[in-house]
């Protein structure tokens, strides 16, 4: 699994504390390879500029948000098989559903913990 | 044939079902699953089989609770899954052979609508408990990290400031669907993460919020001005405990982190039933009663008086009862609109800044002494005065830098003053909306606490005596809607803050008149109409015809000018009667420099505020005279102006004693001009201010001193207090 630990994964958020929330939690589990993008539009643009080998994204931002940027990633022909776990709230999980159809790879409601981060993360890796 | 898209779908899924394990679901199976079903809906709408539709929805209403994981019995969600997929197949390959079906799907619907009704109930707990859970191991994950509550405070104090524009946008235009999704948003990033951080209190009321706002943009709630009401006073509550915890963190305050929201959550509980739009005045009353001034009982007469009479206020009616006193109601109006205004969105000590400008400011004054010693001036070899004279660009560039430090958007002023134009338009029964502009505009940190009061001044008195009442506008054909522009931008070293209103204007007679009642001036002859408007500043003269509430007296506008002039700042008026009147307020960039104009008196250096200087001359002889009784005069352009010479009040001796000989620096002063004169002009720079210290504080002429390019001491002139040394 040494190969997964340095997978490139983007955080996506609005939210600057949010993001560190997520990089620290990353960080407990492993994971140090982190860079950041403030919306969909940002993180698009990451995307098409490197190798990035896992998307952790928020749902609600403005510009672009994270169902938008998941259709976008899946309409993407070199984007298309990228895991995409989508961070949501409990008051929004009906959302769900619609990333679901929308093929996310998974979602997780915040606020978790570094475990199941770390569960949720393994899950979409070995069904890859 | 028409069947076989039909039945490549439910294969399909049947095949696809094979991947799912019984415990685990695989969430992009189970997304393909959902779309196949929605599809087969569709399908078995063009069909017509509604046996086949009912099922496929039963399925993916039951899929979609397995997703959301809430469903208990898992192994049996599956099992009916997997038969619902064979039954669909059944059905489909009936109606393809014979086209109908003649089984029975109803035990199949029966036990589907068990699994999934019985588990409708628990969803709610079982979501409370997960969350209860999920809080308990976030308190393990609390880290103790304080840089991120750090980061925390500071991100959603602008968050919330975000959130308080856009709930006053909203309320411009309540249908405006991208203002409430404006609000949301914020208010579900502060809640997410102080749901990791584990401030329950923030992530309550956040949470309470952003359920209301979702409400409202689903439309199931009214977007009444008393829900931004509650918006607005939640954003409050939400700021105030973030303030409280930014102090915990800094250590200043131990006091309970929690406060008392049970009020807040009441009122947001029962937003549905209260009744919308209160009236201000009622909690008016309520303020007066607090403060023990008058009796609830009189109140509530008051009330029925003004019940009777819509156009009056709850104010007017007690301070016309003779209940209370116009200052009573000021104050408690006052009160109800106090608002916190000590929020910095700097991220460093404040004080460290300061000090690290001063110093720079010390370095670039060293640096310039060192640039004008003899031996650098005389030196013949190169490289030593290339190297100086990039270590001036440099040290020049250090000290751009560091001052833009300090610099922060004016935003959060403006921001408060739409604030604040809604609760006083509230309070005065009119409907006012505000348009910002230019609120990106820098300005010095420490200049924004200082503008603050007379900013709130002339937003005051352009709500209450600028914009007429509602019935006024109507009748002289204007929008019911008064207009209040503010607008920022930079000008030479000035930021200039411009508030306009399109109310009523000055009345150009009607102030002269007062003035010449006053005394404040002999005759109306000859003065612009600059010169009228700046009237407006005298203490005690205004036009208002009626006191208000708001303003009190009207006084105030020499105040203004005061804490303007305080600031080495000028004020200028313009108004077309009946039009609106237009204010523009020149303020420097930074409080730590300013601009001056250099002049030498003997040996003595001072520096003379270019804002406060009209003009620099060198009279003629016959512009010169001697006034029995009002002392030495100087014609400048037909006006006779008294003649300050300043080496008499300092003591010093001056090198010309003719005025003709010397320069005539013309400087305004609070309310009236003289010509100050001066040996020389040395030329204009900026300086950086230095304080004189605690015992020299106070001297009358001199507001401070400043180190000048050359090394030497330069005092700088405060030409008001010039001019009161010279009356006396």
């Amino acid at each position: 699994m040494d190969s997964d630990q340095n997978m490139k994964i983007l955080i996506v958020d609005d939210f600057a504390t949010m993001r560190k929330v997520i990089r620290n939690l990353l960080r407990q589990i492993g994971y140090q390879n982190v860079i950041e993008a403030e919306d969909g539009v940002d993180a698009l643009k990451e995307l098409r500029s490197q190798k990035i080998e896992f998307i952790i994204s928020d749902w609600n931002m403005p510009n672009m948000s994270g169902i938008e940027l998941l259709r976008a990633v899946r309409a993407d022909s070199e984007l298309r098989d990228l895991p995409f776990l989508m961070v949501t709230a409990e008051s929004l999980k009906e959302n769900v559903v619609e990333a679901v159809k929308a093929g996310v790879s998974n979602y997780i409601v915040k606020p978790f913990t570094a475990e199941v981060l770390s569960e949720k993360i393994k899950k979409i890796l070995e069904k890859k | 044939m028409e069947y076989e898209s039909l039945m490549n779908l439910i294969d399909g899924m049947a095949s696809e079902f094979l991947f799912l394990e019984v415990k685990e679901i695989d969430v992009p199976t189970a997304g393909k699953l959902l779309n196949n079903l929605d599809n087969l809906i569709k399908e078995t709408e063009a069909l017509k089989i509604d046996q086949l539709k009912k099922v496929a929805c039963g399925l993916s209403s039951l899929l979609e609770k397995v997703i959301l994981d809430s469903i208990e019995d898992k192994e049996a969600g599956f099992n009916i899954l997997e038969k619902g997929i064979l039954l669909m197949q059944e059905i489909g390959d009936a109606f393809r052979n014979t086209g109908s079906y003649e089984g029975n799907s109803n035990d199949f619907m029966e036990s589907l609508v068990i699994l999934t009704g019985d588990s409708a109930a628990k969803v709610e707990s079982e979501a409370e408990a997960f969350q209860q859970d999920e809080t308990q191991s976030a308190e393990k994950i609390e880290v103790q990290d304080e840089s991120l509550l750090r980061d925390f405070i500071i991100e959603s104090l602008e968050y919330i400031n975000d959130i308080e524009v856009n709930t006053l946008n909203l309320e411009q235009e309540p249908e405006n669907k991208d203002h409430i999704n404006a609000i949301f948003r914020p208010f579900h990033s502060v809640k997410g993460v102080a749901a990791f951080l584990n401030l329950e209190q923030i992530r309550d009321v956040s949470h309470d919020l952003e359920t209301l706002l979702d409400q409202a943009r689903n439309d199931d709630l009214a977007v009444t001005s008393h829900f931004i009401d509650i918006v607005l006073d939640g954003t409050d509550a939400l700021r105030a405990m973030i303030v409280r915890l930014k102090d915990h963190l800094e250590g200043r305050k131990p006091e309970p982190l929690e406060i008392d929201i049970s009020d807040l959550k009441n009122r947001i509980k029962a937003i549905d039933q209260e009744i919308p739009d209160i009236e201000k005045p009622k909690k008016l009353g309520e303020i007066l009663v607090e403060n023990g001034v008058i009796a609830q009982e009189s109140v509530e007469e008051s009330l029925k008086v003004v019940q009777a009479n819509p156009q009056k206020k709850i104010g007017e009616a007690l301070i016309d009862e003779g209940k209370v006193s116009s200052k009573q109601v000021s104050q408690a109006l006052r009160k109800q609109s106090k608002q916190d205004i000590n929020n910095s969105t700097i991220r460093v000590d404040v004080k460290k800044l300061d000090d690290l400008i001063d110093m720079v400011g010390e370095l670039v004054i060293t640096q310039s002494m060192i640039r004008q010693s003899q031996i650098i001036q005389s030196n013949m070899d190169r490289k030593l005065t290339k190297d100086v004279t990039h270590l001036s660009s440099i040290i020049s560039e250090l000290q751009r830098t560091s001052t833009d430090l300090r610099m922060v958007p004016i935003k959060q002023i403006f921001h408060r003053m739409s604030r604040l134009v809604r609760d006083l338009s509230k309070g005065a029964g009119k409907k006012i909306g505000v348009v910002m502009e230019g609120e990106d505009t820098d300005i010095d940190k420490n200049m924004v606490d200082e503008i603050y009061n007379p900013l709130v001044h002339m937003v005051r008195n352009a709500v209450d005596h600028g914009i007429e009442s509602m019935e006024e506008r109507v009748k002289t054909g204007k929008p019911e809607r008064g207009l209040i522009q503010l607008k920022a931008y930079h000008r030479g070293s000035n930021v200039v803050i411009e508030i306009s209103d399109d109310g009523k204007g000055l009345d150009k007679d009607k102030i002269l008149k007062k003035a010449v009642e006053n005394g404040v001036i002999n005759s109306s002859h000859g003065l612009s109409d600059q010169e009228i408007y700046k009237l407006i500043f005298h203490p005690g003269l205004s036009t208002a015809k009626q006191i208000t509430d708001i303003s009190g007296r009207g006084v105030g506008m020499d105040v203004v000018k005061q804490a303007v002039e305080k600031l080495c700042g000028k004020i200028e008026i313009n108004s077309v009667y009946g039009k609106g009147t237009n204010i523009m307020a020149y303020f420097p960039l930074t409080m730590a420099i300013i601009n001056g104009i250099t002049v030498r008196v003997g040996k003595e250096r001072y520096i003379i505020p270019t804002v406060a200087i009209r003009q620099l001359l060198r009279p003629l002889q016959k512009s010169y005279n001697n006034v029995v009784g009002r002392g030495e005069m100087i014609n400048v352009m037909g006006d006779l102006m008294p003649l300050v010479r300043l080496h008499k009040f300092f003591g010093i001796e001056c090198e010309y004693e003719s005025p003709w000989e010397a320069i005539i620096a013309v400087v305004e002063g609070e309310d009236r001009t003289k010509c100050i004169m001066v040996d020389e002009i040395i030329g204009e720079e900026e300086v950086v201010i230095k304080g004189l210290g605690e015992s020299l504080k106070d001297i009358k002429g001199i507001s401070s001193g400043a180190i000048l390019g050359d090394g030497n001491v330069g005092l700088i002139l405060d030409p008001e207090g010039l001019f009161e040394l010279s009356e006396m």
